[in-house]
Parts: C-alpha cells; sequence; structure tokens
C-alpha cells in the first residue's frame, strides 16, 4: 500500500497510534520503544507484502526484500565497524570504505539502472533511493570513527522508521538514535503530540487540497496547450504542484515520526522567498540537500584542500558544486532531464558565487532601495528556479504526453 | 605555560584563523556570534576553517563531524579545539 495517499493507511495508521498514545499520556516510558518497534513491523507488512507495481511492473513481493535489504546494508556496516575496532592501518581501513560504500550502493545501482536496458532491477521496492542515503550516512560515520555501536535493532529502525522509509526526511543516524533511545515524559509527549497534528492537517491541506487543485485545474489542462505559453503556464503550474505536493508528503512523515517520538528533521523552509540560489538549496528539500552538502560537497573540499589537489579555494568549491549536483541529478534518475537539472543547478550556484564577489553591495542605500532590491532578488531567484523545475518536469522531452502522472519528490508517485 | 596563558593562546590563534577567513574582525567583538545565521561562514569557508585548524594544532578533525552546530561561533569553535588540543 502506498502511504499517505489513501482513507485506508491513514486509518490504520491511526490505529497504531492509539497505544502510542495511551502510552505517552499515562508515561510508561519503557513500553514506548517496544511498541514502535511492534508498529514498525505491522506497518512494513502492510506496506509491502502486497505485491508493488514498480515501474509499470509487479516486483517480487516487498516485504522479505525490505528486511533482506536491511540486514544486508547492517552486515556490511557492521563488518566495516569491525575493520576499524581491529585497529589495521589506514591503507586497509580505507580500501574497506571503499568497498562498503560499493556493496551498500549495489542496490540502488541496479534500480536506477536497469530503465537505461529497459528492465526493471529484482531488488526494487519504493523508498529505495531514500533510504540508501541513511545507510551511506551509517557508513561514512563509521569510517570517520564517530560510530562505535551498531546495534542491530538501532541501525534496522532506522533504516526501515516507516514513517519516513518511502521519501525521508533523510534523518542522520546520531540524531536518529538519540531519539530512539530517549524516554520522553508526559509533558515532552503532549508537545509531540501538538506538533504532529499541526503537521498532519498542514499536510492534508497542501496534498489533498492545494496540489490537487493544482493538478486538477492548471497543470494537467497546461500538458495540453501546445508553444511556449503552454509550456511556461507549466513550468509555474508544476513549480507549485511539486512543492505543495512533496511539502505535504514531508509534513505527513515529520508529523507520524513526532507521534513515535522521532524528531525527523524538516525539509522546507519558505523555499519560494530565496534571495539567492544559495539561499534556495538551505531551504528546499532540507533533508536532501544538507545529506550532499555534508557527505558530498564538504567530503570533496576537505580532500582536495588538505590533498592541495587545486590552489584556488573557489575553484575548489565550483568542482564540489558539479561533483555534488551532478551526482543529486543522478540520483533522480539517469534521464537527461534528471542530470541537466543537477548541472543547472550547478552552474547557477557558480554564477551567483562569481557575482557575489565580485559585487561589491552598496550600503549607503536608501530603505525603499533596500526592499526593492531584496524583492527582485526573490523574483528572480523563483523564476530560475521555476525554469529549473521544468526541465526537471521532463516537459521539454519528446516523450512527454498530457496524460502521464506529473513527476514528484516522493517515491511513491514517481516509483523511485 | 600555565593551563590558562596556553588557554588564551589557542583562542588567540583560532581568532586570527577565522579572522583570515570571513574577511571581518566582528569575530572578535562578538564571541557568541551566529556564524552561519549572519553569514558570516558557508560551507566551503567552514571547511576551509577545519582544514586549518587540524593542520595549525595538529588536531584530527573527521570530515564528517562537519555538522554546523558544533561549530556555530567563535566561542563554540575555540572551546572545541581546546578539548581536542586536551585529548592529543
Amino acid at each position: 500500500m502506498t502511504p499517505y495517499t489513501s482513507f485506508l493507511y491513514f486509518s490504520i495508521l491511526a490505529y497504531l497510534s492509539i497505544p502510542t498514545i495511551i502510552i505517552g499520556l499515562i508515561g510508561k516510558k519503557r513500553l514506548s520503544q517496544a511498541w514502535l518497534i511492534i508498529a514498525m513491523v505491522i506497518m512494513l507488512l502492510i506496506q509491502y507484502l502486497v505485491p508493488q507495481k514498480f515501474l509499470g511492473k509487479t516486483t517480487v513481493e516487498g516485504f522479505w526484500l525490505v528486511i533482506a535489504y536491511a540486514v544486508f546494508q547492517w552486515a556490511v556496516a557492521y563488518g566495516l565497524l569491525l575493520l576499524h575496532k581491529s585497529g589495521k592501518d589506514k591503507k586497509i581501513l580505507q580500501t574497506g570504505f571503499y568497498v562498503a560504500l560499493a556493496c551498500a550502493l549495489v542496490p540502488l545501482i541496479s534500480v536506477k539502472a536497469a530503465p537505461v536496458f529497459q528492465a526493471v532491477s529484482l531488488i526494487a521496492f519504493i523508498g529505495i533511493s531514500y533510504v540508501t542515503f541513511r545507510v551511506i550516512d551509517v557508513i561514512i560515520n563509521i569510517h570517520d570513527g564517530l560510530i562505535a555501536e551498531l546495534p542491530f535493532v538501532y541501525f534496522t529502525s532506522f533504516v526501515l522508521f516507516f514513517p519516513t522509509i518511502s521519501s525521508g526526511p533523510i534523518d542522520r543516524y546520531s540524531r536518529f538514535s538519540q531519539d530512539f533511545s530517549r524516554r520522553r515524559t508526559r509533558r515532552e509527549f503532549i508537545n509531540d503530540l501538538n506538533a504532529a497534528i499541526y503537521r498532519i492537517f498542514k499536510g492534508f491541506f497542501y496534498e489533498f487540497i492545494l496540489a490537487a487543485l493544482i493538478k486538477t485545474y492548471w497543470l494537467d489542462p497546461a500538458g495540453y496547450v501546445h508553444g511556449l505559453s503552454g509550456i511556461i503556464s507549466y513550468m509555474y503550474a508544476y513549480s507549485f504542484y511539486l512543492f505543495f505536493d512533496f511539502a505535504g508528503y514531508s509534513a505527513f512523515a515529520i508529523g507520524v515520526s513526532y507521534i513515535f517520538g522521532i524528531h525527523t528533521p524538516e525539509n522546507f523552509n519558505w523555499a519560494f522567498f530565496s534571495r539567492n540560489i544559495k539561499d534556495f538549496w538551505n531551504r528546499w528539500h532540507i533533508s536532501l540537500s544538507f545529506w550532499f552538502r555534508d557527505h558530498i560537497y564538504s567530503r570533496f573540499v576537505f580532500s582536495a584542500m588538505k590533498n592541495k589537489w587545486l590552489k584556488n579555494k573557489y575553484t575548489i568549491s565550483y568542482f564540489g558544486y558539479l561533483i555534488t549536483f551532478g551526482l543529486m541529478g543522478f540520483w533522480h534518475g539517469f534521464t537527461w532531464y534528471f542530470v541537466t537539472y543537477g548541472f543547472y543547478m550547478a552552474a547557477l550556484l557558480i554564477c551567483y558565487d562569481l557575482f557575489a564577489r565580485f559585487h561589491r553591495r552598496n550600503e549607503n542605500q536608501s530603505v525603499f532601495r533596500k526592499r526593492l532590491n531584496h524583492a527582485l532578488a526573490i523574483f528572480l531567484t523563483f523564476n530560475v528556479v521555476c525554469f529549473g523545475f521544468l526541465i526537471f518536469s521532463g516537459r521539454l522531452d519528446p516523450s512527454f504526453t498530457p496524460t502521464q502522472a506529473p513527476i514528484s519528490l516522493s517515491s511513491a508517485r514517481a516509483a523511485k | 605555560m600555565s593551563n590558562s596563558q596556553e588557554q588564551s593562546a589557542i583562542q588567540e590563534k583560532v581568532l586570527g584563523i577565522l579572522e583570515e577567513i570571513t574577511g571581518t574582525g566582528e569575530i572578535r567583538n562578538n564571541l557568541d556570534l551566529s556564524l552561519f545565521d549572519e553569514y558570516v561562514l558557508d560551507s566551503l569557508g567552514l571547511v576551509q576553517l577545519i582544514v586549518s585548524l587540524s593542520e595549525t594544532f595538529a588536531i584530527k578533525i573527521a570530515p564528517a563531524e562537519v555538522e554546523r552546530d558544533q561549530w556555530s561561533s567563535p566561542r563554540k569553535i575555540i572551546e572545541n579545539v581546546e578539548k581536542r588540543v586536551a585529548q592529543k
């Protein structure tokens, strides 16, 4: 069953939340973790036991696949941890790290590359794209010596945490495990429940009202309009649809996480009011962009500076942008429009950085002038971002048909 | 060298590095300046800071430790470095 899309799904979720709420209100702290694990197994069974349509074809029964995936990834991560504890020399540890990364990535790459060969990977399941980020996070942190223990229950609960398994937000292991072992007081529980209810209603409003209205009355009709005006209309409609659809999903995922005591990180922060492209990537799909920032961009820049690969730090940073956003493009899928979208974003970041460095800001402007500039900056950023989403939407691809489902960031509908 | 002298030497060095990277003396006036919120430091600056600190003080800072919270103000950075130097 696809998460957060049907009445039945929400009903089951509501029933499973009742014990958590009772446990939270009477303050039996120990029970809540046990119930979380039981609820997780039930939800995974419901979400994955039914054979699923994946990329248009029915795949094998997902539940056992998901469990096998988690066990495999735990074995990979645990193997690396043991290697670290054995105190081998640096070279072996480095090799071990690359081997572990490769093993962890094999399932995802097989899924992403399969359509290129007109095949369907046998190990595909809804959420594999997002879940892989969590596994890689664990492996990187083990390699950097920041994870000393890796209990199976913690790792599996983190990787398969059901509210966020299908499309994130992407949590980090160190943050998650703190919440997972935390015992909530009654007061804390009530705060969490408040936050959860607020987000779940926001989710309904965004996804089932705004996104649905935009799709029915603007996006779908715009798909039929030929010529430039049709494309421009589609561009804005799609940008709003993409936002409300995914922000709605994220609100559900975060809300349900809070009920179970996990403070899943936020995904959006007024992204369409960003004043430049750098600002935008701190506000749009935050859990994804921060993951890339910390584990790809910063890591690359770190190595490049330390080993003095390049002299100029800005050149290093620009290569960092290209690698980071190029990878993000490929992660979305091996199609020209996803990859172009990635490099387009990298190019924007580089251009903005050059502009900001060589353009001295005039501090003596009037208040009116400052406000005007600010508004213009927001307007400009919004439009270049929307153009990026137009590329991302696949509307410019010759195979586009108005009847196809719009590409969404939540894997349930995008079948990622 | 006594402990407090050593600490102020660290503080001076850290502030010097931070001043060079951010290009502003503001960080000396306010040790609790919120570096990321005030756009004084970005991802590039943070990595540069960490590479620089690990070279200057011969301490080990892993790339995954680029967790923004622990480097978000001059005071936090100084405390962080002092802790790591002491553990060395």
